[in-house]
């Protein structure tokens, strides 16, 4: 019996053991989830009509605006570990690599990256929009994102130009609260990021790169990294703007697309010396 | 069993026989259409070569143009605004689609399209195969989407023959689509107005009145609408009155350059007797109206057109020309290509 005994205790150790070495073989992936947080300076932002309890914010020339509605398309994500190397996201698969983050639809602010293999990552990359190469609003190649981009309460496409819209955002601005609306998208021919290939249009998709505040471990973790998109850049990064009748639209009869670029260049970056625009890294939890 | 399984295999072998011959004699009967290209025209648009209109691809684009399952709820084809009768314009002011909602603009004729360079009044597309899917997605137009388009059009047995006539087996792709739609529309050339016979001497001569009216048009109007097509493909701010709707940017919406706000490309004058009304939002209802507005004075802007500021924002005409400028445009006209 005592015999017995021993083997059942043996044949136990020996199976945990082989459960925890399976366990060891078995993290060669894990998630990592990403979290935006859209604010105005240290405040999430709280949507708002009119007149309600909307996040106001009053930019560097002292024009108070608060948003009722803000979206924007985050694609092409890539993890860069350590030792440098790059590990891409279904950068060309809308479906599997690409949300649309909408301030109104809490679980949008969540996006999870399946299947990342373990190591240790310093850096996250993504792009603000869609970049040219997949940016036609193409439903056979990718139905999902098509549905939950064209969705009525998203509308994140430009038909016209078939293309998406990269962002979204909208509310109200001034003493008087004028409405204002600035959607961004590429209206390109020719390839992203190469003046010389354009032969018309705006290049509106900008690449982001954000160094993360503490190393990211993906082993029998699955770290959460906090993205903070402050707004307050919108009209108060590197160019300082003031929301008039004839910027306070874009793309419109007042504003061409010149105005949009400079709000581009305010939340995305410029593309050359800032690769972050309105983008930093709030926290990194390794749990 | 074992001869009922050796029969059954023979069987089969020779069906799959039977259906590679029956590939082969389609291509070989699907021959290409080759494009009679009017003298003086200019180069055809590069796509046409990757794209060489066939016979059953033009046939199916036609079939395909004329296809109302193209919008949500069966109602509008391309056909519908782009009405053969009228050179595939629709006699409206702005284009009226689904639910009669309101678009933007003015539908465009749709004429001599392989010879273009710019596709719409902003020229926003490039490449013709790229146009069919705008007005299916597009709210104001057919409000659909290509795979719901694809899902109504696949369970037709005519169709499934067509696109095996046109591309060589019965799938029905997106692509094969806007390809055979695209044929078609490369067919559709007109050239063959009474101005077209005179220039060809064919032994029509213009009237008194036409002549005046083509020697004023040369001297104030062919600058912009120059080239056999009578538009230069340019894009100019003429000062035109300006659409309400605040999404109108002109091509300043596409290339993001002010000095395109509000340019639009310069129209086609051939068969314009037939696609009143004029301007980016049918502001004209008549050709004499345009020209009143030229000759009394077009709006202001910074970016107008050098030739109208060079000469103080109008282009001045006499009652005489206008009448004259008139009777030439009618002999722009082309009847044989009307219900094409």
């Amino acid at each position: 019996m005592k015999k017995l005994t021993n083997y059942l205790i043996l044949s136990a150790v020996s199976l945990t053991m082989i459960s925890c070495s399976k366990n060891d073989n078995n993290s060669v992936a894990n998630n990592i989830s990403l979290h935006f947080n859209n604010t105005f300076k240290n405040n999430t932002i709280v949507l708002g009509g009119v007149s309600n309890d909307a996040t106001v914010n009053t930019s560097e020339m002292g024009q108070v605006h608060h948003l009722s509605e803000l979206k924007y398309v985050v694609s092409n994500i890539r993890l860069v570990k350590a030792d440098g190397t790059e590990i891409p996201y279904n950068v060309n698969d809308l479906d599997k690599g690409a949300t649309v983050v909408n301030q109104a639809k809490p679980a949008s602010l969540d996006y999870v990256l399946t299947n990342i293999p373990v190591g240790e990552y310093r850096q996250l990359k993504f792009g603000l929009g869609v970049k040219q190469e997949i940016n036609t609003v193409d439903q056979v190649k990718f139905p999902a994102f098509y549905a939950a981009a064209g969705a009525n309460d998203t509308d994140m496409m430009w038909q016209w130009a078939t293309g998406y819209r990269f962002t979204k955002i909208e509310g109200f601005y001034g003493a008087e609260n004028n409405a204002f609306k600035i959607h961004t998208g590429s209206t390109l021919n020719g390839t992203s990021g190469q003046p010389e290939t354009y032969t018309q249009g705006v290049d509106a998709y900008r690449d982001i790169t954000l160094d993360l505040t503490t190393t990211a471990l993906v082993g029998n973790n699955a770290p959460k990294i906090t993205i903070k998109a402050n707004l307050d850049k919108l009209l108060s990064g590197k160019e300082k703007v003031a929301l008039t009748a004839k910027n306070a639209t874009t793309p419109s009869q007042h504003s061409s697309m010149e105005a949009m670029e400079i709000f581009v260049n305010n939340i995305g970056g410029n593309g050359k010396d800032d690769k972050s625009g309105m983008f930093s890294v709030e926290s990194v939890e390794n749990n | 069993m074992k001869t009922v399984i050796c029969i059954l295999s023979v069987l089969l072998i020779a069906l799959s026989c039977s259906k590679g011959d029956m590939h082969e004699s389609v291509e070989e009967d699907n021959p290409e259409i080759s494009l009679q290209i009017p003298a003086g025209f200019p180069a055809l648009n590069g796509s046409v070569a990757e794209n060489r209109p066939t016979k059953y691809g033009v046939e199916l684009g036609e079939k395909l143009f004329h296809e109302k399952r193209f919008s949500g709820n069966n109602t509008i084809s391309c056909a519908s605004c782009h009405n053969p009768s009228l050179a595939f314009s629709d006699g409206k002011q702005q284009a009226v689609g689904i639910y009669e909602r309101v678009g933007l603009r003015n539908t465009p004729a749709v004429q001599n399209m392989a010879f273009m360079k710019f596709y719409n009044w902003d020229g926003n597309i490039l490449q013709l195969e790229k146009q069919p899917l705008v007005p299916i997605i597009t709210h104001e137009e057919m409000n659909s989407s290509i795979l719901e388009v694809i899902g109504k059009i696949g369970v037709d047995a005519d169709y499934k023959k067509l696109f095996q006539k046109a591309f060589g087996d019965a799938s029905i792709t997106a692509d094969r689509i806007y390809r055979s739609i695209a044929q078609y529309e490369y067919t559709l050339i007109s050239a063959n107005s009474k101005y077209d016979r005179v220039i060809r001497n064919e032994g029509e001569r213009l009237t008194a009145e036409e002549e005046r009216g083509y020697t004023t048009f040369k001297s104030k109007c062919a600058s912009c609408h120059g080239t056999e097509l009578f538009t230069d493909q340019s894009f100019r701010n003429v000062g035109f009155p300006l659409n309400p709707n605040p999404e109108e940017a002109g091509r300043g919406r596409v290339t993001g350059r002010h000095a395109d706000q509000m340019a639009f490309r310069v129209p086609s004058l051939r068969n314009a007797a037939y696609t009143a009304p004029y301007g980016s939002f049918g502001q004209f209802p008549t050709l004499r109206s345009v020209l009143d507005y030229f000759d009394k004075g077009v709006l202001e802007a910074e970016n107008l057109d050098p030739i109208l500021k060079e000469n103080g924002n109008r282009i001045p005409l006499s009652e005489q020309e206008k009448q004259d400028i008139i009777a030439f445009i009618e002999t722009l006209s082309d009847p044989t290509f009307l219900g094409k």
